[in-house]
């Protein structure tokens, strides 16, 4: 039996009744992104054979592939998305899920090695933005937004070569990729980064604990108060946490966020989203941008 | 000792013609938010403020309504705190309350739409449960709801959401009414904002909150909606 339910990652995700087990096929028909799923299959592979504490990250059973497709068959992982699990969860669930990605972020690290991530892959991922900002159908007469993009020209030219650990990271860990299951805590939707860095695992986490980018794609009612008080209290622990740790930490990650949003919004469609987008990055660009105190 | 205070400055637009339900008047002669906390253990408490607006003030007298209540119940220390402009939340009122009048240590606020009795109430953060198996009649979505664990110390506390036998009685204590307004200047611009939040918010912070078992619970939001 098959059940066709939807993904986030641009991939067909299905879940498979076979002899009395739920599976979960995630599939590409799109030649050009095969390589990509297989690269991200082999990311959670080599996760899952990592002893995480709390965390998990679903066993892959097999990965078929062929010049137009690939499909990999994966655990089913009972759970709720992250806005049920917070919906209920006791202040001792919070602290535990906090515990939780520092450890893990941690083991990135301690993974990890510390290299130089030279200028250009900032300055050129820039270039790659302003492109697709000015062919975006939806941006190019946006005064506003190329305004931004200008703006945060400048500031990638001004980042230089950045010190930070490189090695280890999920690529994509947001909230909406890790299912709930009590204390547990599964990861999914591994991705390819454009720096394998822990720090990009932070940057993401915090897209959703400091600017709640996931709550945007969520449709159905929830208590907004109570997700932005925990989001608050999640990334007030980890910004703490990475900021009293590490100087790459307080030197890149703002720059790096930056970047985070403005490849979002290089993809941008809806206005809702845009809007979004503009007032975030316009935000972190005043924030980079303010005098620096003594 | 501790501060009570009984908010009631909320501009609900079925109020705009009628009177208030927490000033209607009970078959014993009793307006329901003076019954609200007579179940309270009144030697612990220096001084009561009844939070009222400035419209349903002039529009149905409600100031000399309350004196002769307070007169009727010798609550000698009961007094009347009129808002010129309707609030955004119950957090909001009791804030306002709070810095108008001064209001310092232990604050007690009690829900003027309900009655509940208990003997006790400690000097520590604290909510009021009831268990839900406990109603004849229930109304589960306009409570929140409070967990506790083994030894007694509440873990969540939720709005609309059945995580627990247990709900919120509408009675809440904090220890330290300056912490409470901290908070509330935190959480000021989040809407709607609920006491709930406002606890869940210090839960997180770690602060401890007990639950105040309580005896006798009548719900009178629930019995008007069933009339």
């Amino acid at each position: 039996m098959k059940l066709d339910i939807q993904g986030h990652s641009g991939c067909d995700i299905a879940i498979v009744h076979e002899d009395n087990e739920l599976f979960i096929h995630k599939s590409t028909h799109d030649a050009g992104y095969v390589p990509r799923l297989v690269n991200q299959a082999n990311k959670q592979i080599a996760a899952s054979r990592i002893e995480y504490q709390n965390i998990r990250v679903p066993k892959i059973f097999d990965v078929a592939q062929s010049d137009t497709s690939a499909v990999i068959k994966m655990e089913y992982i009972y759970s709720r998305n992250f806005i049920e699990h917070f919906e209920q969860a006791g202040f001792e669930q919070i602290k535990y899920l906090i515990g939780a990605i520092k450890y893990f972020i941690d083991l990135e690290i301690a993974n990890s090695k510390m290299q130089t991530v030279p200028s250009s892959i900032l300055t050129d991922k820039m270039a790659d933005v302003a492109r697709k900002v000015e062919k975006n159908i939806h941006l190019k007469d946006d005064d506003e937004a190329q305004e931004l993009v200008r703006q945060s020209t400048v500031v990638m030219n001004g980042v230089g070569d950045m010190v930070m650990p490189v090695g280890m990271c999920h690529g994509d860990l947001t909230f909406s990729n890790i299912l709930f299951n009590g204390n547990n805590y599964y990861l999914i939707d591994f991705l390819d980064s454009f720096i394998e860095s822990p720090l990009l695992d932070i940057v993401k986490i915090r897209q959703d604990t400091a600017y709640l980018w996931s709550t945007l794609m969520y449709h159905k009612p929830f208590d907004k108060v109570r997700l932005s008080i925990i989001s608050e209290k999640i990334d007030t622990a980890i910004d703490e946490y990475f900021t009293g740790k590490y100087e790459w930490y307080r030197k890149y990650y703002m720059p790096l966020q930056l970047m985070n949003f403005l490849r979002i919004l290089q993809y941008g469609k809806e206005d809702k989203v845009i809007a979004y987008l503009k007032r975030v990055i316009a935000g972190q660009l005043a924030i980079i941008n303010q005098p620096k105190t003594a | 000792m501790m501060t009570l205070i009984v908010p009631i400055a909320a501009n609900n637009s079925e109020y705009a013609s009628k009177l208030p339900r927490p000033f209607r008047i009970d078959d014993e002669g009793t307006m329901l938010c003076v019954k609200a906390i007579t179940g309270l253990p009144m030697d612990e408490i220096k001084d009561i403020y009844y939070v009222i607006l400035r419209e349903h003030d002039e529009r149905f007298m409600l100031s000399e309504q309350l004196a002769m209540q307070f007169r009727r119940h010798r609550l000698d220390n009961a007094h009347v705190t009129v808002l010129d402009e309707p609030t955004g939340s119950q957090a909001e009122t009791v804030a306002q309350a709070i810095k108008i009048n001064g209001i310092e240590g232990l604050v007690f606020i009690k829900d003027a739409d309900c009655y509940f009795s208990t003997d006790e109430i400690l000097p520590q953060n604290g909510v009021s449960i009831y268990p839900l198996e406990n109603l004849p009649i229930v109304d589960p979505q306009h409570k929140s709801y409070v967990a506790v664990d083994d030894m007694f110390y509440v873990t969540n506390i939720i709005e609309k959401r059945v995580v627990s036998h247990f709900f919120s009685a509408g009675g809440y204590c904090f220890e330290d009414a300056q912490e409470f307004c901290r908070y509330y200047e935190r959480l000021k611009d989040y809407s709607p904002l609920y006491l709930s939040h406002i606890i869940y918010a210090m839960l997180l912070d770690k602060k401890i909150f007990r639950p105040i078992l309580i005896d006798d619970y009548q719900d009178w939001a629930v019995t008007h909606v069933n009339q």
